[in-house]
């Protein structure tokens, strides 16, 4: 018999209230879901239905008013420091170098310097960026930033990488080519990370990048579908099976 | 008589930008009309030209009538990885005029460097119908993606990335 592979993250019944001047709002509604180890996940949903505030509350950012979450079938406390999140609009610090904003990522996680030069270098060198050790982020364009992010994340080597609509500040061809480079990044057996939870508003990203896509439904956000997206890769976005995907999304959605 | 090579100046467009445009013309089957393009991208054409226009000085495409299409060393690129694809435009960028004159300027100066202003001079001597700054953005860019050029712009130093 193979094993199973591991639950990694389990959102067991959650709910997100947040209180506003006109009272109680509910963001999430009883929210199920999970990852296994290995599995790439894309949550879609349109602006406002709590997709950030979801992913936010698996690394332990945001708490959950109801239910509970577990990690690696515990129950999470605090900043989870097995995670690492990419953020849409880049997250880096004007004033270091590239090689400075992913060994920020590190400080908590490693002491010796020199170990930390060490592990931002190799990641570096992962997303493509060698030779931008001593680039500021304004000398750069949005794609290279987003690999910046991408490098501090995995620096982290952590086992689950969760990304806020990381694509969504970028051009249509700079985005391309980044999900493409993602994609070989999480395919790389040698990787650290390969588990990963993306949101994004984008139909097509999902279809693109995911083996799983979770649908979620807007004011409450509750879980409007599951998919599993059964199209080898890479996958061909005028291929008839790719858009069947993403009708049944859409459809879903709407 | 040996013909003077023309030099052409580069678009000051992303690197992602033009991996982006041969990623996409791989996936639509290797060409397409160009004006479509920019249409499906939703991108506006002078913007969808520039691209284009940078990855044709790379020899990743070529742009035959209306049309843009996938030249063989682009579809080398797009299969390549991640750290192949910086070695292979490592080789190319060697091919193109524009580098080449910078990359013979640099090894004349001591220690293969040269303050920005030094290149600025060079480039506008090179291209004296370009604006420098421009020209010079876009060299440092592919540079530092190809490890040819490194550039430190605290002392404003360009180099040789060695």
């Amino acid at each position: 018999m193979t094993p199973q592979p591991e639950i990694i993250i389990d959102v067991e019944n959650v709910s997100k209230k947040f209180l506003l001047p006109q009272g109680e709002v509910t963001i999430l509604e009883d929210i199920q879901l999970q990852a296994q180890e290995g599995e790439f996940i894309v949550i879609v949903g349109p602006s406002g239905a709590g997709k950030s505030t979801l992913l936010r509350m698996m690394n332990g950012l945001v708490i959950p008013s109801a239910g509970r979450i577990l990690f690696r079938g515990k129950p999470t406390r605090g900043i989870n420091m097995e995670t690492a999140m990419v953020f849409q609009n880049f997250g880096l610090l004007p004033w270091l170098t590239v090689l400075q904003n992913v060994e920020l990522g590190l400080e908590n996680r490693v002491k010796e310097l020199d170990r930390r030069r060490e592990r931002a270098q190799k990641y570096i060198g992962k997303v493509g960026l060698d030779g931008y050790e001593e680039a500021y982020p304004r000398e750069l364009s949005g794609g290279m930033k987003q690999r910046v992010g991408l490098a501090r994340a995995l620096a982290v080597e952590p086992t689950l990488l969760l990304m806020d609509e990381p694509f969504s500040s970028l051009d249509v061809l700079s985005s391309i080519n980044l999900r493409n480079e993602l994609l070989d990044i999480w395919s790389d057996r040698d990787n650290v990370v390969n588990t990963v939870v993306l949101v994004t508003h984008i139909i097509e990203e999902a279809v693109e990048l995911a083996d799983r896509i979770v649908i979620l439904g807007s004011r409450p956000g509750r879980i409007a579908g599951n998919i599993r997206v059964n199209i080898p890769r890479p996958r061909q976005k005028r291929d008839p099976l790719f858009l069947e995907y993403v009708d049944e999304v859409f459809s879903l959605l709407a | 008589m040996k013909r003077k090579e023309a030099t052409s100046s580069l678009p000051d467009v992303g690197i992602s930008q033009v991996l982006g445009l041969v990623s996409h013309l791989s996936s639509v089957g290797g060409k397409e009309d160009i004006y479509r393009l920019a249409g499906e991208l939703s991108m506006e054409l002078g913007e969808t030209l520039k691209v284009i226009r940078a990855a044709e000085t790379l020899k990743l495409v070529n742009t035959p009538g209306g049309e843009v299409e996938m030249e063989p060393f682009g579809a080398k690129v797009v299969d390549a990885s991640i750290h192949e694809r910086k070695e292979l435009i490592f080789e190319q960028l060697q091919q193109i005029p524009l580098f080449k004159k910078i990359r013979e300027f640099l090894d004349e100066e001591d220690g293969h460097e040269a303050s920005k202003e030094m290149v600025l001079e060079k480039i506008a001597d090179i291209l004296p119908n370009e604006d420098a700054e421009h020209q010079f953005g876009a060299i440092v860019s592919w540079g530092r993606y190809a490890e040819l050029f490194g550039y430190n712009d605290d002392s404003e130093t360009f180099y040789l990335d060695q």
